[in-house]
């Protein structure tokens, strides 16, 4: 490889790439919707301190509530990339946890290994896994919210087995990664890698990590009801 | 209606019809990640991108009708030209001493003559490769974020966005030649403060 390629690779595997926040995506369209002739907020609060002059007050506050959580939620997002979720938990050295959750999504295409037990019945999926893992992984269907259910198989991150059920959204594939790992409970985060969404949260004692190429809004939806069903 | 003058709003876009921001929503959205990543790079906080952001959406909205492109590569640079336009225009109104450079010709052209504000350093005292793998994300990192704004954009539509150069031509409206000599010296700048990070750590 020419040093240029080198650089190249170890700026697209370890720089951040940094994802927009979804609260930005709906504050965006709240401000898009808002403007033109359809909407005029009347009882707009003036803008103060740090605005640019050129902005527009008026446009800006009608996205103004959602606009702050978005810069909430923002800030939480940057502070969780620090916590322990994008590191290896286990003190490896290697790649991060996004890293490998996205090697383990694309390898499962690759290698039209998706699943080792294909079956959109979660009383199939869930004791498939008895005797394979030290752990029972939550398995839910999600078909009449969209994401139906199409099986499960073991995989390997974080240097241990982990279960890899495999859910589907239209036409794209959704690795959800899942395995015990001590501590409370975090929200999720998000990140782009190679073009892959992975979300990952922690909940209940288990480490969650969703990885796909549908889109941000529709993984995230994804997660809430993953988060719903596993309340 | 006074809000309108007060808004400052042009006569097409009070004649904007729901339609049309619906087909924005479908051709600008998809480009949000695009468009937060690089005002992120180029104002280094989160906040501000996230302002920056929704200011050139809105332009770009604004001047919507006046887009012609009909595929999700000439979306992506049109959108990207408007955000990089309003990152700069935020610069330039938030001027800090570190970013008074914005021109590469105050950085000194590569014609060995003369001193340099930003020096090469070519004395490579280690093989890149180790240097490479010897840095961490927090690393490559603070070394982007210490490019000069040019060098900046260049190195993250190219590295982190898969731009092609004529993408970035179009994105940053400099000629192709000045888009490949500033990425040769984008590399350079950054192997230099990798070495630099390194030898501090």
């Amino acid at each position: 490889m020419s040093e240029d390629q080198e650089l190249s690779a170890a700026l697209k595997t370890r720089a951040t790439y940094h994802q927009a926040p979804p609260a930005l995506r709906e504050s965006l369209r709240a401000a898009v919707q808002a403007s033109g002739p359809a909407s005029h907020p009347t009882a707009a609060a003036p803008r103060t301190a740090r605005r640019p002059a050129a902005w527009n007050p008026m446009q800006w506050w009608s996205a103004g509530a959602a606009f702050a959580f978005g810069l909430i939620l923002a800030i939480g997002v940057v502070l969780g990339l620090g916590s322990a979720g994008w590191l290896p938990a286990n003190g490896s050295s290697g790649q991060s946890i996004a890293d490998q959750a996205v090697a383990g999504h694309v390898r499962s295409l690759m290698a039209s290994h998706l699943a080792d037990v294909a079956s959109t019945d979660q009383h199939t999926v869930k004791p498939w896994f008895n005797g394979k893992l030290d752990f029972s992984p939550p398995v839910t269907d999600l078909a009449s919210e969209g994401y139906p259910l199409t099986g499960g198989r073991l995989d390997y991150l974080d240097r241990r087995p982990v279960a890899a059920l495999v859910y589907r959204r239209h036409a794209h594939p959704i690795n959800l990664f899942v395995w015990p790992q001590a501590g409370g409970d975090e929200t999720v985060t998000s990140r782009s890698e190679q073009g892959y969404h992975v979300l990952q949260w922690r909940h209940a004692g288990m480490r969650f990590v969703a990885v796909s190429d549908v889109n941000a809004e529709e993984l995230a939806a994804f997660a809430d009801l993953i988060k719903q069903h596993d309340s | 209606m006074a809000a309108a003058a007060v808004n400052g709003m042009s006569q097409p876009e009070m004649a904007m019809l729901p339609d049309t921001k619906v087909r924005f929503e479908r051709v600008a959205l998809p480009h949000l990640d695009a468009a937060y990543n690089l005002a992120r790079w180029l104002t280094r906080n989160d906040e501000d991108a996230a302002d920056v952001v929704q200011d050139a959406y809105l332009r770009a909205l604004r001047y919507f009708d006046s887009f012609r492109g009909d595929d999700a590569g000439s979306a992506r640079v049109w959108l990207l030209a408007i955000v990089r336009n309003t990152c700069f225009s935020w610069m330039e109104k938030n001027r800090r001493p570190e970013m008074v450079a914005l021109e590469e010709e105050s950085l000194g052209q590569d014609d060995g003559a003369g001193p340099r504000l930003y020096e090469v350093d070519t004395r490579h005292d280690e093989p890149e490769s180790r240097l490479l793998a010897a840095a961490d994300a927090a690393m490559l990192d603070r070394a982007i974020e210490s490019l000069p704004p040019v060098f900046r954009e260049v190195i993250v539509m190219r590295e982190l966005e898969d731009l092609s150069y004529k993408e970035i031509s179009g994105v940053t409206g400099v000629a192709l030649g000045t888009v490949m000599s500033r990425l040769s010296r984008g590399r350079q700048l950054l192997r230099q403060a990798l070495s630099q990070l390194d030898r501090a750590a």
